[in-house]
């Protein structure tokens, strides 16, 4: 290999991987700009995504979808998945948020804590406590691109991430409920004033950002091949530091964010000390705090949200 | 007046409990992970007990043998704790537990209560260096693997270079130092890279295409299966050409049925156990009992090392300790895996050989010992 396609290789790692870490970086971002909670049960509706995945993947392809409608297939998988996990967030906001949200933000934090070990604990009773395979049906082949491999399920999953966050951002600049988001998320007090309905607004952004990390947790499975019911502990916590690193309750922070933390980890794991990788990860968060606070593109406490 | 007769109410009420339980019941512990990414393992080393248990029958003296389940979580800290839980409720013997780290730990406080400790798993050779008397092991050493898979590149493979990747865990960092010593010491094949990634992570894909880059005859992958089925695929999406060689952590149903296509071609050791009618009749009362179509490997050597514990307190009469520790050394055990007699450590004389994967199975493919082909 030479180094041209090393680098190439490695920077399609880091882009994959930091798409995969922005999607889920979103969900926590909507959700601290709109009410100002650190959603901590996102990293297992992100893994919920995944198991209903690999549930229905796993059905159609008994079924013999995979070869016949092999597009459609897809498209129900995400689209089960995605729907699913949006109820459930919906139902989370609905059960653990809703009823604290006069009261003071660590009854919040502690009840978000308590959802995130209540499902991952479900998920464990109700899957299993070892790995579940995916269905590999994007197979091992991959197109070379001067010397560089891309499997074509890395391809549709890049694309369907930049897709999914194009329309993220049409969807909150371009329509009345993106609208609605964005003031509730500046005043609350006066968006409801306006006549804004602010807790449809809330449930919207809780099924649009689980909804995403979905999404993240059925393309992790088709490409790394399993999930766990844990699984969504590590990338919950690198997504976690992508959104803080891009200015935690701005949109496209949290996709910068998840970007930077690709490119830091496979850029430290391909040229320096592998052993070294998450130390490097969570200095560079610390370094970025320390010098700008309000993370990359986050606006001071004060202003303009999502 | 008051305080001393509630005192006194509180010392029957212990005594009298622990009395009740030590005539009657034999209390065997298992440690082993029940949660976290290793708890496939754990449960397999859990259920090996407990089928023991079940085929064993009544042992003399006792009126009912039951299993108390530690969860070591793979984490020295907790399985510390899970082990001084175990001791606090009685356990009478501990099998455990699966990772060395948690391992090493947890023998301190079984060692000073004076319980005799049988890993199913644990092969970091520094667990019976420790000079502890109550502490067995069933599986071989990881000198002895890394022995073998050195053996193996050199001989079989004829591999010039070789790169290590490991999770930085104890059996992990350890299997891949020995590795690097014996390769060092015969200096037939040098170590082209170390790499190191981090137990959990799901993408390995910086180090792999790393490694690609100076594409090494050989690449071990020592780490647990988790991490392992993941790598696997990895390996080839990236097109890494060189051959793959993984360790007894890996060899693990799981693998073949993650890594699915993936896995074929892969070298792993494990050692070899003959296949008689006992151990046959073991997987199928095992499946049976769980509702499972595989056993996982580990369930081998738990298994056998309740059955033998069984046998041994049958024998003498008791799970005293020293008396226990005497007649378990001084015997030859008949086990699913192999013949079972331990040396003045508490360590086996068993052999790895080489494996490797074929057509979704793990089929036995060169004898380091001899040097030829099985």
């Amino acid at each position: 290999m030479d180094l041209t396609a090393l680098l190439l290789q490695q920077m399609v790692n880091a882009i994959f991987l930091g798409s995969i870490y922005a999607l889920i970086a979103l969900g926590y971002t909507m959700v601290y700009g709109i009410i100002e909670l650190i959603n901590f049960a996102h990293g297992e509706l992100f893994t919920a995504g995944a198991f209903i995945g690999v549930i229905v993947l796993s059905a159609l392809q008994q079924a013999g979808w995979v070869e016949s409608h092999f597009v459609l297939t897809l498209i129900i998988v995400f689209g089960l998945a995605m729907a699913y996990v949006a109820v459930l967030g919906v139902a989370v906001e609905h059960v653990a948020y809703k009823p604290l949200r006069n009261s003071s933000r660590l009854s919040a934090l502690l009840s978000a804590l308590g959802m995130s070990i209540f499902l991952s604990n479900g998920m464990m009773l109700s899957q299993g406590v070892s790995d579940r395979a995916y269905p590999q049906v994007f197979g091992l082949q991959a197109i070379e691109i001067l010397g560089a491999r891309i499997t074509k399920g890395q391809i549709f999953i890049i694309l369907l991430a930049i897709a999914l966050m194009v329309a993220l951002q049409l969807f909150v600049h371009r329509t009345r409920l993106g609208k609605a988001m964005r003031a509730t998320a500046q005043n609350r007090t006066m968006a409801r004033m306006l006549g804004i309905d602010i807790d449809q607004t809330i449930r919207i952004t809780f099924m649009i950002g689980p909804a995403l990390g979905a999404a993240a947790g059925v393309m992790v499975g088709l490409f790394y091949g399993a999930v766990r019911f844990d699984m969504g502990f590590i990338f919950m916590i690198k997504a976690f530091a992508a959104a803080i690193l891009g200015g935690i309750g701005s949109i496209p922070g949290a996709m910068l964010g998840g970007l930077i933390i690709g490119v830091i980890e496979v850029g430290w794991a391909a040229f320096l000390p592998s052993a070294w990788k998450d130390v490097t990860t969570f200095t560079v968060l610390i370094l970025v705090l320390y010098l700008k606070p309000s993370g990359l593109l986050g606006e001071s406490v004060s202003e303009v949200r999502v | 007046m008051k305080k001393a007769a509630i005192i006194g109410l509180c010392l029957v009420l212990m005594w009298g409990t622990t009395g009740m339980a030590m005539a009657k019941t034999l209390n065997l512990g298992t440690l082993s992970p029940l949660t976290g990414p290793y708890a496939q393992d754990g449960t397999d080393i859990k259920q090996g007990v407990q089928t023991a248990v079940e085929v064993f029958g009544p042992v003399e003296g006792f009126d009912k043998v039951e299993v108390m389940p530690g969860d070591s979580a793979c984490d020295g800290g907790k399985a510390t704790m899970a082990a001084n839980k175990l001791i606090n409720s009685g356990a009478n013997v501990v099998i455990g537990a699966y990772c060395s780290s948690a391992t090493e730990p947890a023998q301190i406080p079984l060692m000073e209560a004076k319980i005799v400790m049988i890993t199913p798993a644990s092969t970091n050779e520094r667990l019976t260096q420790k000079g502890y008397k109550y502490f067995f092991r069933m599986p071989p050493r990881d000198d002895v693997q890394a022995w073998s898979t050195v053996q193996f590149l050199e001989k079989k493979l004829q591999a010039k270079t070789v790169a290590l990747i490991d999770d930085k865990q104890t059996y992990t960092a350890g299997l891949a130092a020995n590795i690097k010593r014996f390769a060092e010491e015969n200096n037939l094949v040098k170590i082209a890279a170390h790499e190191h990634i981090t137990p959990g992570d799901s993408d390995f894909t910086a180090v792999l295409t790393k490694i690609k880059s100076i594409n090494p005859d050989a690449v071990y992958m020592s780490v647990y299966q988790p991490e392992g089925s993941k790598m696997i695929q990895q390996v080839r999406k990236l097109g890494l050409t060189s051959a793959f060689i993984t360790e007894d952590a890996v060899y693990h149903p799981k693998f073949l049925e993650v890594g699915g296509p993936a896995a074929e071609g892969v070298y792993l050791t494990f050692a070899k156990a003959p296949d008689t009618p006992e151990r046959q009749e073991f997987e199928k009362t095992y499946k049976e009992m769980w509702k499972v179509d595989s056993v996982g490997s580990y369930a081998y050597y738990a298994y056998d090392a309740a059955m033998m514990v069984l046998a041994a307190i049958k024998k003498c009469g008791t799970f005293d300790a020293d008396t226990l520790e005497k007649t378990l050394r001084e015997n030859t055990w008949q086990g699913v895996t192999g013949e079972i007699k331990f040396d003045d450590k508490g360590d086996r004389k068993l052999a790895h050989i080489v494996w490797i994967v074929k057509d979704n199975k793990f089929v036995s493919y060169w004898d380091p010992l001899t040097g030829k082909d099985l």
